[in-house]
């Protein structure tokens, strides 16, 4: 469904007259007029209204009954009147209603002073009540989450929060209980409401209803600022607005920007700030000594690591973790090939592509947004997990289903969170998204042999046709939300086929020619990875996409190159590849290999804490300045919120040093002044300020530099054949994910530390009937004599013939059994522990 | 004056069984609108004028006129929720004739186009749905409903639906929702159920006794059916008459007959032979009405002149032995009770009248109580989302404009009694309090 054009009208409200767009609900448009009408249960964002709280009354010329401002389109020509005594009236009886049974204990709210329901009191009230009855009565507060507190004696039942678990988040657990006076808000089974998106309810509230457990009593209104940044958590790169008090972030807010958030947070995005404030986190520099990890001067760290780095004489791999901003990224960069020599440097954590892949990858012309996804006519979800990898994507994809009739389409090897709200889901093996991607373009162009690519993909040939037909058939704006790792594979060439074959694709469906509301949207393994990708952090594409002069090792060749004393020292730049890269035990014998290892991080996580050399503290999100891109190409400004620990160093300022003190050139004496160095390097970045950048984030798609886009590499492609996924022949095809809770910060933060994952291996029933193991029950997954172990979860979605298990759990994760080694994805057994 | 239309035969034996109910000339009706264009049917109904039984009275023919056109997946439901204290003529029709509603509904269905038709009945009515349900069976089997209705290419489903026990499920909008599973709570308007009901396709909602009246429509003719009754209130009405009369029942009168003959005349004066206090006359809903205005004629228009309405048809008569006092704390207490909480007004409201009503009866309020009730009742009416705010704030506030004086007197007497036993009880031996009281 294309956006739909809106034309201007003009109407009156109390007498000025306003101009408004067309079916903009009164509510909205009288502020346009600088005319507050007060509303409780009205909140655009849950989308259609519901008119329950009968706060927005207002007398409309011609109507004999007042109406809800809410839910009444502006018409042109319409005469609105806001504060006529009969509206008054009305206004004044239902905040007297409201006031009934709210125990007005505000002296001890954590809304008091941020209170809708205070505001509006005091505007739009009568100062006083008439009821001299008891008050309704409930035990206060009680858990409604280990997260959220709920008072139900607060609650003005506007029910902003259950219309949010039912028809935003869909999560369908917070529903009312009871009826008319009665009626309160609950889960459905009385189980906690834990879910991805639970925290929002807490904003939605309009009054202190649902306050967060982990900022209850921390602080007063009075005693906050707040102050806007963008979340470093993953690419979803949500606008957020942190709570100071003294110097600490004590809460984090969503800051409304309707082209990357929506207005929704995810649970960690909203929590993880905690861990910013624990012990465990690396506080300042460190350095190795007799073998422990020990607290040094930043002199002392600073001079190991030069020393470090100049004792590998140029042998040296670094690696830049997603997390890293624009301009941390650069300064690596710089450091490696301006003063160490080296151009062994990534930040993909596998595959390695082409500038001209890359670059026809991320042309402006076939770059989708994510408002795009609201009003597509088709989306496909390609192997990626939203809700996992970048989850405020999720809702905005539930949000066009729901709302606008998007048809969607999954792709995956993994059961979706989104399978309910697809039209088509289709499966393939896990480590066959190559072939998988072959049989699209097959089935979308109607050529080949999509029953042998299928077969290849172990995808079911009539569901793969289904979807190209689909895509096909839909409508011209079709948006495929497509995952990184489709390109992780080891084999240079098996991810370059995909990325063909996924081109060839795109192309098919006309989403290549710059035609707006179509075309692809990465979801990115790193937080920062357009960014980095788009300033030359990898090690065959220079700043932007250029081709280098000459090519590096990528991330698994500076593993293998390290392993066998080639590479010598390592750089980690917020990043630990034992604990997150795939091929674990390669990664461990390339660390303990290396002569000298410099690490930038917040955690002493297993890699850095047993083979580093040098510690650096990383900044905390909330402490962090710089830019980051968005997948979609949006600048963001990371603005720093807080300090840092007393005495530490911002890791530009470090890098910057260790620039300097190896005889480089020194430019950088703000981070700003890196942001201009960036500027300068990347053509379609030029000129761009923090200034442009703003509050909201610019595409630099959308300024005139986007003309200095080199030419992609267009085709026509031929596609190999692609690899075969194996045949399960008694064992199980191993495929990975990596939860939204699955983090160190998540594991770090006390509030959150309920949720981290634990290693679990996704089973169909069947396949674990075979096996005789049960829901619940222990099980040992082996490959290669390597064992994980885990607690069998049985899921009748989940495909036959493959296992899943998580990522990022230390020694238990998936990346234990994983080698990219091989061509054919890891096979491996299951049974009972 | 009565002319039987709907009950006509109504106590045949055996008229529930579709042998008997043919026998009768059932129907006929059906197969002879099914040969009709579908316009002319929608514009006989204009023409009767009949207008909704179930309680708004808003004229048929228009509504089933506002169903767009066209070939879509188009419903029709049958608000069988009989929920308004005093209300139990459904209950009787479809008890006893529930083909001449299953035909009613089929001519309706035809008439707009709807293909599927659902009946939600009240989840309290048990008996009454499981006639239904084997009415619909008998109508299957011999054709009437089903993919190829009457071999005329109609299409046509029904379905029994049993409510599980709301007053707010009557609200048409409310039925759809607790028709689709979900919480029975009303819907924002517009839009209306005619463009938007259930399963966001256009909807055709009516009352139990409307859909059945279509057929009698039809069988006598839009003008015959016009000609009965009074202006702008046509046709036969099926009154409940309860409360203190000595005949209580069901009744069908031609529109236009006084509240005297109805009360005094078929259901045969009242109890004990005593005055009456209030009447209700469309339900516990309506604003009530006192022994001078027995003489009203019972028609939509009248009874909206006298500022109360005809509602659903209900009588509820009580004689000056009751207590004014206790009837507007009972109806108040229902309302609350069923308030389904969606809207303040309504869930606040209701619940606050209920509390003060409930102090003027133990006598722990004043006058300015009744000013209270007064102007609480003026804040929820036309406030609200659907009607059952104002279903309360009507009769309660008419009781207290209407009979402030005995509110008055009985606040005094509760008053004075309380005082009386609360000195008792100090002046009983070894209360402590004995000294203190003395000071």
């Amino acid at each position: 469904m294309p956006r739909p054009e809106i034309d201007q009208i003009t109407f009156t409200v109390d007498g000025r007259e306003v101009e408004a767009p067309a079916g903009t609900m009164l509510a909205d448009a009288a502020k346009l007029g600088d005319v507050d009408i007060p509303v409780f249960c009205y909140e655009p964002k849950l989308g259609a209204p519901v008119g329950a709280c009968r706060m927005c009354l207002v007398e409309i010329e011609g109507i004999p009954k007042l109406q809800t401002a809410c839910s009444t389109p502006v018409r042109d020509g319409m005469v609105v009147d806001t504060q006529n005594p009969r509206v008054k009236a009305a206004q004044e009886s239902v905040v007297e209603f409201l006031l009934l049974n709210h125990p007005l204990d505000c002296p001890v709210c954590d809304k008091g002073g941020e209170c809708p329901l205070q505001d509006i009191s005091f505007g739009w009230g009568r100062g006083e009540s008439r009821f001299v009855e008891p008050k309704r009565h409930f035990q206060k507060p009680v858990e409604l989450s280990p997260l959220i507190a709920i008072d139900r004696e607060r609650c003005i039942l506007c029910y902003r929060c259950v219309r949010f678990s039912q028809e935003v988040s869909e999560d369908y657990q917070l529903v009312l209980h009871e009826r008319g006076a009665d009626t309160f808000v609950g889960t459905f089974d009385g189980h906690p409401y834990v879910a991805p998106f639970s925290g929002n309810i807490m904003e939605l509230c309009p009054v202190g209803a649902l306050t967060s457990q982990a900022y209850r009593f921390r602080a007063r209104p009075w005693d906050i600022e707040q102050s806007g940044s963008v979340c470093t958590l993953c690419p979803g790169q949500c606008n957020v607005s942190y709570t100071v008090r003294d110097d600490r972030v004590v809460r984090v807010l969503n800051r409304q920007n309707d082209d990357v958030d929506d207005g929704w947070l995810c649970d960690r995005g909203r929590f993880a700030y905690q861990s910013t404030y624990v012990d465990e986190r690396v506080q300042g520099p460190m350095v190795r000594e007799n073998g422990r990890l020990v607290p040094s001067s930043w002199d002392r760290a600073l001079s190991t690591a030069v020393d470090i780095i100049d004792a590998a004489d140029g042998r040296v791999g670094a690696l830049a973790g997603g997390g890293s901003s624009n301009e941390d990224g650069w300064l690596l960069r710089r450091l490696m090939t301006e003063v160490v020599g080296s151009r062994d440097f990534d930040s993909r954590p596998a595959g390695v592509l082409s500038a001209g892949l890359q670059a026809a990858l991320d042309a402006p012309e076939a770059q989708a947004t994510v408002a795009d996804l609201e009003w597509a006519h088709a989306v496909l979800v390609l192997d990626t997990e939203p809700v996992d990898d970048m989850p405020v994507l999720d809702l905005r994809l539930r949000k066009g289903v729901r709302r606008n009739g998007v048809r969607l389409a999954v792709a995956t090897s993994r059961p979706s969170a989104l399978d309910p709200n697809a039209e088509l889901s289709v499966r393939f093996a896990p480590g066959a998204g190559e072939a998988f991607v072959c049989a699209l373009d097959a089935a979308v162009g109607g050529v080949g042999d999509v029953a042998g690519l299928a077969a290849a993909a172990g995808a079911d040939r009539e569901a793969v046709e289904a979807l190209g037909r689909m895509l096909r058939e839909a409508g011209e704006d079709v948006v495929v939300v497509w995952g990184e790792r489709l390109t992780h594979a080891a084999d240079p060439e098996v991810g370059a086929n995909a990325a063909r074959a996924l081109l060839k694709a795109s192309g098919r469906l006309g989403l290549l020619d710059g035609r707006r509301g179509a075309g692809l949207l990465q979801v990115p393994t790193g937080m920062n990875a357009r960014g980095l990708r788009e300033l030359g952090v990898l090690p065959n594409v220079g700043p932007g996409y250029s081709e280098p002069a000459q090519v590096g090792r990528s991330s698994r060749e500076i593993a293998v190159a390290a392993a066998a004393g080639e590479v010598r020292a390592l750089h980690l730049l917020h990043v630990d590849p034992v604990a997150s890269y795939p091929d674990r035990a390669l990664w461990e014998a390339g660390l303990a290999a290396a002569t000298g290892v410099v690490a930038h991080a917040s955690f002493l996580t297993e890699g850095v804490l047993e083979h580093a050399d040098v510690v650096f503290p990383s900044e905390a999100g909330a402490e962090k300045e710089g830019t980051v891109t968005h997948p979609d190409g949006r600048l963001q400004r990371l603005r720093p919120a807080v300090g840092k620990p007393e005495g530490t160093l911002p890791t530009w300022q470090v890098l910057s040093h260790l620039i300097t003190a190896l005889g480089g050139r020194a430019t950088a004496l703000t981070s700003m002044m890196i942001t201009s160095e960036i500027a300068e390097a990347v053509p379609f970045y030029a000129g761009i300020t923090h200034d442009e950048i703003g509050g909201f984030g610019i595409r630099w798609q959308e300024r005139e530099a986007s003309d200095a886009f080199p030419a992609g590499d267009s085709g026509p492609f031929s596609l190999v054949a692609p690899v075969a996924a194996a045949s399960p022949n008694g064992a199980l095809r191993l495929g990975s994910f990596r939860s939204v809770w699955s983090s160190p910060e998540v594991a770090h933060a006390p509030a959150l530390k309920f949720l981290a994952p634990k290693q679990r291996a996704e089973l169909n029933p069947d396949d674990a009937a075979d096996r005789g193991i049960r829901h619940g029950q222990r099980v040992t997954v082996t490959a290669d004599g390597t064992s994980v172990s885990a607690t069998a979860h049985l899921r009748t979605a989940s495909p036959r013939g493959s296992v899943f298990l998580e990522t990022g759990l230390g020694d238990q994760s998936a990346s234990a059994l994983q080698s990219t080694e091989a061509t054919v994805p890891s096979m491996v057994t299951v049974e009972s522990a | 004056m009565t002319n039987h239309l709907l009950f006509q035969d109504i106590d045949e034996p055996g008229l529930s069984t579709i042998e008997v109910y043919k026998r009768r000339g059932g129907y006929l009706m059906a197969e002879q609108a099914l040969a009709m264009a579908r316009d002319s049917i929608i514009s006989s109904l204009k023409d009767s004028g009949l207008r909704g039984r179930g309680g708004a009275g808003f004229p048929t023919g228009l509504k089933a006129s506002f169903i767009p056109q066209g070939k879509m997946d188009k419903f029709l439901v049958c608000n069988a929720d009989e929920s308004e204290p005093g209300t139990f003529k459904d209950r009787e029709l479809m008890q006893k004739n529930p083909h001449s509603l299953i035909e009613g509904m089929i001519i309706a269905a035809y008439a707009v186009g709807a293909n599927k038709a659902f009946i939600f009945i009240r989840g309290e009515y048990v008996q009454q749905a499981e006639i239904l349900e084997k009415a619909i069976e008998e109508a299957k089997a011999a054709g009437y409903l089903g993919p190829d209705v009457m071999g005329r290419g109609v299409e046509l489903d029904m379905w029994v639906h049993r409510g599980a026990g709301a007053y707010i499920c009557g609200e048409e909008t409310g039925l759809l929702d607790a028709l689709e599973g979900r919480r029975g709570n009303p819907r924002l308007k517009p839009p209306f159920p005619a463009n938007q009901g259930l399963y966001q396709g256009p909807t055709l909602i009516n009352n139990v006794e409307t859909l059945t009246a279509i057929t009698y429509i039809l069988k006598v003719g839009a003008e015959a059916y016009a000609a009965m009754g009074v202006e702008k209130s046509s046709g036969t009405k099926l009154i409940s008459v309860s409360g203190n009369v000595k005949r209580p029942g069901n009744y069908e009168i031609e529109m236009g007959m006084t509240g005297r003959d109805i009360i005094y005349g078929l259901a045969g004066g009242i109890e004990d032979d005593r005055e009456v206090l209030l009447w209700f006359p469309g339900g516990s809903s309506s604003p009530v009405l006192t022994k001078d205005d027995l003489d009203l004629p019972y028609d939509y228009d009248s009874l909206a002149g006298a500022k109360t309405m005809l509602g659903s048809g209900a009588i509820i008569v009580a004689h000056d032995g009751n207590s004014v006092v206790d009837i507007a704390v009972k109806t108040a207490s229902f309302y609350k009770h069923e308030s389904c909480g969606k809207c303040t007004p309504c869930r606040e409201g209701t619940s606050w009248t209920t509390k003060m009503l409930k102090r003027i009866q133990s006598g722990e309020a004043t006058p300015m109580d009744l000013d209270v009730i007064s102007s609480v009742c003026e804040q929820i009416m036309g406030n609200c989302l659907c009607v059952l705010g104002d279903a309360m704030a009507m009769p309660v506030a008419s009781m207290v404009t209407k009979f402030r004086p005995h509110f008055e007197a009985h606040i005094e007497q509760a008053r004075a009694a309380n005082e009386a036993r609360l000195l008792a009880e100090l002046d009983a031996p070894g209360n402590v309090l004995q000294g203190i009281a003395a000071d």
